[in-house]
């Protein structure tokens, strides 16, 4: 009888292997819409996620006006709509289950670079086990708590990302610092060397003594 | 009587070991993963900063389009040196594994055949782990016997301790950061202090030099 309860379980272990499911943070590049897909399994299953523009090639700011994002639910209705941003995080119940589409538009020409990372969390519940099984409570706590530390991995992922255009920002305004500055000094230099040759030139012999 | 009622209870037993199978087969890995469309001509590459030392474990599949035909596609995975980890033309299937060698951007890129294409994008399912997610836990179940309750709370300490070593990463990028900002810092005042010296410094030398030159010219 032990080991029969044993079995169970570990079947019931199994099952729950697959309640948590999980895809890894990845990077698009984005020239028009990109569109990513992912299926939820049962309604109620929370969908959180977040994404970063990477890859801003503003050379001032407000240059880019942002990527369009948008979330369609498998009945077509939009359920999530964000103008030229560069970076959100969303987090929702989904109303049913089926195919969930992640679209991205890029209004402008230039390719953008993002980093989204989509985590569709479930936690057993009564409705989709069948008629003779229990729902053991501690079953439901330990999805709870596994959801939970999904939401800090979801948070550390964006945290990533944004720390990646940060630098990407730091390491460009260093270059910047550097050239801008040099570039100053050589033109500063030619245009006085300039400024003195022409003065010269004025007072040479060509122009008769009595001019200046 | 009591025979009747041990045989029906082994009966539901095996029924509800049946149902709780069939549950757990029906919930295999086919949405633990994101779906792209590969557009008929030209390439779609999904990329990740990974750094070195991390599993990464791959599946994908070409899901059949509307006529029931499955269009096949290719696949190319490449290190961020250049070094080609995976390559593979005209499956509908395939996955590839691998563990990092060095930090950077690693890069999958799929893109139509030449003969099945002209349909339209190609709807590819892909399954993408790194890191703990990937990790076997049915072989630390096996080698541990551990199961059920136990399974799940060791996966969780795997969870803590990807969050914390992700914790000191970040740790570590801010601390880079802050160095590179308090350098820039310290260089924009100095470059600044610098560019009004070399201003002084060669209006200075342009009047010396001019004065020097009237002088020789005697028109001073």
């Amino acid at each position: 009888m032990e080991r029969k309860w044993g079995k169970i379980w570990g079947l019931i272990g199994l099952l729950l292997l697959n309640f948590v499911n999980n895809v890894s943070s990845l990077s698009l590049t984005i020239t028009k819409v990109e569109c990513v897909y992912e299926i939820v399994r049962s309604e109620g299953d929370i969908i959180s996620g977040n994404f970063v523009v990477v890859d801003h090639h503003i050379f001032w700011s407000s240059d880019h006006p942002g990527i369009d994002f948008s979330i369609t639910s498998p009945g077509g209705d939009i359920l999530h709509n964000l103008k030229g941003t560069s970076g959100d995080k969303f987090s929702f119940k989904a109303p049913r289950s089926g195919l969930y589409q992640f679209c991205f538009h890029n209004p402008l020409s230039t390719p953008e670079t993002i980093a989204f990372y989509i985590h569709i969390g479930h936690i057993p519940n009564e409705h989709n086990l069948a008629k003779n099984e229990h729902l053991d409570p501690i079953n439901v706590k330990i999805a709870e708590l596994g959801e939970a530390l999904e939401a800090v991995t979801t948070e550390q992922k964006y945290l990533k990302a944004r720390d990646a255009v940060h630098r990407r920002t730091n390491e460009s305004t260093k270059k910047r610092v550097i050239g801008y500055t040099v570039g100053e000094y050589i033109l500063l230099t030619i245009a006085s060397v300039l400024q003195v040759v022409y003065i010269r030139r004025l007072f040479s012999k060509s122009v008769g003594y009595n001019r200046i | 009587m009591s025979g009747n009622a041990k045989l029906r209870r082994s009966v539901m037993f095996q029924a509800v070991l049946l149902v709780v199978l069939m549950l757990a087969l029906s919930n295999a890995p086919v949405g633990d993963a994101i779906w792209l469309n590969v557009p008929p001509t030209g390439t779609k590459c999904v990329s990740e900063e990974i750094q070195s030392n991390v599993v990464v474990l791959s599946d994908y599949v070409v899901v059949a389009d509307d006529h029931g035909h499955v269009p096949t596609i290719s696949a190319k995975v490449t290190s961020p040196y250049g070094n080609n980890l995976h390559h593979k033309e005209n499956v509908t299937h395939g996955q590839f594994a691998f563990t990092t060698q060095e930090a950077g951007n690693y890069l999958a890129c799929f893109w139509t055949d030449s003969h099945t294409r002209g349909a339209g994008e190609v709807s590819v399912n892909i399954e993408w782990k790194t890191g703990i997610a990937a990790k076997d836990w049915e072989s630390v179940a096996r080698k541990e016997k551990i199961e059920g309750v136990e399974l799940e709370l060791r996966k969780l300490e795997g969870a803590v301790e990807a969050i914390h070593e992700n914790l000191l990463y970040l740790r570590d990028r801010e601390a880079e950061m802050r160095t590179t900002s308090e350098n820039t810092n310290a260089r924009v005042a100095w470059f600044s202090i610098m560019s009004l010296g070399i201003c002084i410094v060669v209006s200075g030398s342009q009047i010396w030099y001019l004065k020097r030159y009237f002088q020789k010219k005697k028109l001073i």
